[in-house]
């Protein structure tokens, strides 16, 4: 990755919790005022180096982890905004990126009753269960949508 | 990764559905762990942890063993 990656990355995580959506490679080509051709091959090395996740065949963010571009089944409410997780650990991981404060709303996989994880300085403080993990650590980025 | 109101739901959900089961532990776990994962990742300082260093870390978490080893 080089310094202009790192300022991409910056520039997108910026947006996205600003915006409440992914930026696309133009918005953050203006932003930076850099060439779109530029942003976009800056996305794709990050994807490369896994810090972000494109929509296949495009230079569209689908995941800046934690968060997630698409709606998914973990809706996070922070002081910030709302957002989506890609899975239960990003929807905590959004909450501590953006000040330990906030809500997960999701459901049980199993019995699909309701589940709010709540947050406050940065420790859980309501929301009894557990988490599964199914992929061993080795095959995450296999197929990371999956995950 | 999923969300199961207890240890029961993950077994069922599993059987159910005939998949392998993974690692599961509390949320309050995950949420201590999503912190030292994620709370850095809006720095420009911000950098991919090494595998390695990623073991390390769930290692303080008791997450040890192959499942959590990136081989």
């Amino acid at each position: 990755m080089t310094d202009l990656d790192t300022t991409v990355r910056v520039a997108i995580y910026e947006r996205f919790v600003e915006d409440g959506e992914a930026p696309s490679a133009a918005d953050v080509a203006a932003q930076l005022r850099i060439g779109a051709h530029d942003a976009a091959d800056s996305f794709r090395r990050l994807e490369d180096a896994h810090v972000i996740v494109l929509m296949p065949g495009t230079s569209e963010i689908w995941m800046a982890p934690p968060l997630s571009a698409v709606p998914t089944g973990f809706r996070v409410e922070t002081p910030s905004g709302s957002y989506w997780g890609n899975c239960v650990w990003d929807g905590l991981g959004v909450i501590a990126m953006l000040g330990g404060v906030g809500v997960v709303e999701t459901r049980c996989a199993d019995c699909d009753e309701p589940m709010t994880l709540g947050v406050d300085g940065y420790e859980l403080t309501a929301g009894d269960g557990v988490a599964h993990f199914a992929v061993p650590a080795a095959r995450w980025w296999d197929n990371i949508g999956f995950t | 990764m999923l969300a199961f109101r207890s240890e029961a739901h993950v077994d069922r959900w599993c059987e159910q559905a005939g998949r392998e089961r993974g690692a599961s532990f509390p949320l309050a776990t995950l949420s201590r762990l999503a912190d030292r994962w994620y709370r850095d990742r809006l720095s420009r300082d911000w950098r991919r942890r090494a595998p390695r260093e990623a073991e390390a870390l769930f290692a303080e978490f008791g997450l040890t063993g192959p499942f959590w080893s990136f081989g």
